[in-house]
């Protein structure tokens, strides 16, 4: 394989190549367009489903092409939440809820987009300057370094009271994200992993991870190639941060803490860990599922009605998880990407 | 220096109370992962059921809940083995953390369920709370749960260890962790030694829930959940290579963790986990393969 | 009607994945005897003795101990039925004394024993025995060969297994270990023997097969010892 490609960054574009972009995409689409058809009280798990899309997408650009296992990713979804929430919500109301940030922060608001690309940023650059020390890890040091990122980050964010509301909810938030951003969004994680895998140095840092002595002999510096693949999922992160607190028009600490980043990850291993397919059909599987479990609790129709006890959604969907994984540890796509099914 | 005076014998009780339990949890943790390679992310709802046991007996004489505590964990214990561990035993890191993370929240929605049927979140674990009262020590107010903390842990170590270094099962487990391959090729029974370590662990964790309640006696689907994870990060920091640095892993990080708590000005203590959690950090890029890892095991590094 | 042979292999073929590595393999050990299995690297001569021991799946053929087949048994189980192997790279637990790497290879025995159990390691290697509470990592190269092979002594198998003990060992340390071996067969025990030292095989084993690419290509007997011609010819037969 060589390194000559299609463009300066090395990138080779096979047509099969491009089958592996539209398999994830016009999945993302298709959901998208179910989402504006769907009635306003299922339009929350559609869009739910989307963004989450973005999240595990933005995850498996670190976690599944480095083979590096990180629980730290969510706090980069958590400080894009909160820096385009914060920054997002209208400067009138800011003043009377959140009283005692910075005067930066409280005089000063942002449109949407602004708000998105702000969140992408800082997602970005919290994860380079995190990933400097952090990247030399691997292993288990690796896991409870990046967990330990996660803890200070929620810590902090609940605590630190000059530049967020804190423990308390952050409301008011412009509830932009609708089945056009949330489709949008999606499709631009997805188009940017693609991208990044696709590219030299995704290749690189993939083939690094099969074997990590061969590719430091070849002079591969596999500590550089992390850094990179761990500052593009921040800002991904940060980015599906930012589409998540528009969606819920609110954020609290706990939302972006250890729950969501069980979720996740639970979505990506189940999809299959080394693929972006796996990682799209990961989040919407698992969404569809959770979503399912959700109205199952208040009764719905199979031909029979079923309702499940209160409380028992999180018992299906983690005992389900845990099933897949015991069944199918490779995931629902064996880690392989989209193809067609003529195609060799 | 002010820091230091705050650390008064009070203060040195608790943490080395607060060591000593995390300890137990410690080698609970390190013993299953020497043997299996697997991080248990549901080890505390081990001892969460033992505490909803203990809570659900509060009426039955003291000895006969503590009983029925350690009966149910241990069965519990054996259960994961069979249904959880089991299965999972060729497959990758990754997989075996997001499974053992799921049957945690798994067994925290069941406990919900079933804690919510009478109405209120919640159960009390009234029967062993005596243990919970002071009793003064060169004047000062010392909890009498800590000494038994102390000397629980260090009963069950000492135990645990003349087991390991004296009997052929211990002998077994210890080359099970070291190299299982081998150690079946002599024809170690793998499935045995695998029992030991999860009856083993299972009894700490009902030591632990017992202890645990003292403290708090006030049972939810999230009890000893926090403690879990740190555990877990100290046993990483230790060194979760070997038994006994898995242990002082867990022991510093309970140790550290009430000292910086006293150390810090009241008004900073929020902030005691991201200070925690900053000192792992640190112990973890010096030291990968963990503070009280050396020699050739220090060089390499294991998933 | 002659008595089934101690280990009998009979049209055994193990692959990894598509690609064969041992195949349409027969040979028996009897008891008390040595058979060598020599050839050059990666003829299949380790994977064998995995097969053997149940580490590796045997894709066609039988595997039978005194006339038992052997397939689909795990290791422990196989080292429980009487089969020792001793593997390459020895093995031994370093972190451990020389008795408690000894008292391991108890884990495979039959039945209780009278008197000292680590006897039969220590008589035929004094040195284990003034060494019995050393740190097994600190013993040399030689010394801890015969610390393995102790080991697999220990449990009294009926064949013992052995995956290239003369590697990286001094010749003095070569010696001592070959004497032994004779010593052990005339217990009865029987030994299959891995060997990259042709020669010395050829010349110790009642008889030696030749593996080249995962396939027998010549037997050999003490008698071809000096003829190096033949050894090089059967290496390089295709």
């Amino acid at each position: 394989m060589g390194t000559q490609g299609c463009d300066g960054a090395g990138l080779r574009l096979p047509l099969g190549a491009l089958v592996e972009l539209l398999g994830p995409a016009l999945l993302v689409v298709v959901v998208g367009l179910v989402t504006t058809t769907a009635s306003p009280s299922n339009k929350i798990y559609f869009l739910n489903a989307l963004v989450s899309v973005a999240i595990v997408v933005a995850i498996y650009v670190f976690v599944g092409i480095s083979g590096v296992l990180s629980f730290g990713q969510i706090s980069f979804v958590a400080v894009g939440a909160f820096a385009a929430g914060v920054m997002a919500v209208p400067v009138v109301s800011k003043k009377g809820v959140l009283t005692s940030i910075f005067p930066l922060l409280r005089d000063h608001s942002v449109g949407n987009v602004t708000s998105l690309l702000l969140a992408a940023a800082l997602g970005g650059v919290f994860a380079f300057v995190v990933g400097i020390p952090l990247m030399r890890l691997s292993g288990l040091a690796a896991g409870i370094a990046t967990f330990a990122v996660l803890e200070i980050t929620h810590n902090v964010l609940r605590e630190w009271t000059k530049i967020g509301p804190g423990a308390t909810t952050l409301a008011l938030v412009p509830e932009t994200t609708g089945a056009l951003q949330a489709t949008v969004g999606a499709l631009v994680a997805i188009a940017v992993a693609f991208l990044y895998q696709r590219s030299r140095r995704g290749r690189l840092l993939r083939a690094s991870r099969e074997d990590p002595a061969v590719a430091r002999s070849v002079g591969v510096n596999i500590h550089l190639e992390r850094l990179l693949a761990f500052t593009v999922s921040g800002a991904l992160a940060g980015f599906a941060g930012g589409l998540y607190v528009h969606l819920l028009g609110s954020i609290t600490t706990e939302q972006v803490y250890l729950e969501l980043t069980f979720l996740t990850l639970a979505m990506l291993v189940i999809g299959g860990l080394t693929s972006l397919w796996g990682a799209v059909v990961g989040a919407l599987a698992v969404s569809g599922l959770d979503s399912f479990l959700s109205q199952a609790e208040s009764g719905i129709h199979l031909g029979f009605k079923l309702t499940l006890p209160q409380g028992t959604r999180l018992v299906f969907l983690s005992a389900i998880m845990a099933l897949v994984l015991i069944l199918r540890p490779s995931g629902l796509t064996g880690g392989r990407e989209f193809r067609l099914p003529w195609s060799k | 220096m002010t820091v230091l005076a705050s650390i008064d014998l009070q203060t040195l009780g608790d943490a080395f109370g607060q060591g000593a339990i995390y300890a137990l949890m410690a080698v609970g943790i390190g013993l299953v992962f020497g043997v299996l390679r697997l991080v248990n992310f549901a080890y505390g709802q081990l001892i969460m059921a033992g505490a909803y046991t203990l809570a659900y007996t509060s009426g039955w004489p003291v000895v006969a809940s503590i009983v029925a505590c350690f009966a149910v964990v241990v069965a519990l214990s054996l259960a994961m083995d069979r249904l959880v561990f089991r299965p999972l035993r060729s497959s990758s890191p990754a997989v075996m953390l997001v499974t053992t993370f799921a049957v945690s929240f798994l067994l925290q929605s069941v406990a919900l369920i079933v804690d919510l049927r009478d109405g209120t979140l919640g159960q009390v674990a009234s029967s062993v709370a005596p243990l919970n009262q002071a009793i003064k020590v060169g004047g000062v107010d010392v909890r009498k749960v800590t000494f038994v903390a102390v000397a629980v842990a260090l009963v069950a170590l000492a135990a645990l260890a003349l087991v390991l270094t004296r009997t052929t099962i211990g002998l077994h487990t210890r080359a099970a962790a070291s190299d299982f391959r081998t150690a079946r090729l002599l024809g170690v029974r793998a499935n045995r030694v695998i029992a030991f370590a999860v009856v083993v662990s299972g009894l700490l964790a009902a030591a632990v829930a017992v202890l645990l309640t003292v403290q708090n006696p006030f049972v939810q689907p999230t009890f000893a959940l926090e403690d879990t994870i740190i555990v877990l990060v100290g046993v990483v920091v230790g060194g979760i290579d070997r038994l006994w640095t898995a242990t002082l892993g867990g022991f510093a990080i309970g140790f550290v963790s009430v000292l910086v708590n006293a150390a810090l000005p009241t008004d900073k203590t929020v902030f005691l986990p991201s200070v925690v959690y900053a000192l792992v950090i640190i112990v973890l890029l010096l030291r990968p393969a963990g503070l009280f890892a050396w020699g050739r095991r220090a060089a390499m590094e294991r998933v | 009607m002659p008595e089934a042979a101690a280990l009998e292999l009979d049209h055994v073929e193990v692959r990894y994945g598509s690609v064969s590595a041992v195949r349409d393999l027969t040979l028996h050990v009897g008891r008390g005897e040595i058979v060598g299995l020599i050839g050059p690297n990666g003829a299949g001569k380790s994977t064998t003795l995995n097969a053997i021991m149940g580490l590796l799946p045997a894709r066609h053929g039988e595997i039978r101990l005194h006339g038992q087949a052997l397939r689909r048994r795990s290791a422990e189980s196989i080292a429980r039925a009487g089969i020792a192997l001793v593997p390459e790279g020895r093995r031994i637990f370093g972190d451990f004394t020389v008795e408690e790497n000894l008292r391991l290879g108890l884990a495979a025995r039959r039945r209780p024993y009278i008197g000292d159990p680590l006897a039969p390691a220590f008589e035929l290697f004094p040195v284990l025995r003034e060494f019995r509470r050393r740190q097994a990592g600190a013993l040399s190269g030689g010394q801890q060969q015969q610390l393995a092979i102790g080991r697999a002594l220990v449990s009294r198998p009926d064949i013992l297994l052995l995956d290239e003990p003369s590697l990286g060992l001094a010749p003095l340390a070569v010696d001592a270990i070959f004497k032994a071996f004779t010593e052990i067969s005339e217990v009865g025990t029987a030994i299959l023997l891995v060997e990259q030292r042709a020669q010395r095989t050829v010349a110790l084993a009642d008889r030696t097969h030749v593996l080249v690419g995962g396939e027998l290509r010549m037997n050999l007997g003490p008698a071809d010892a000096e003829n190096t011609e033949k050894i090089i010819a059967a290496y390089l037969a295709s």
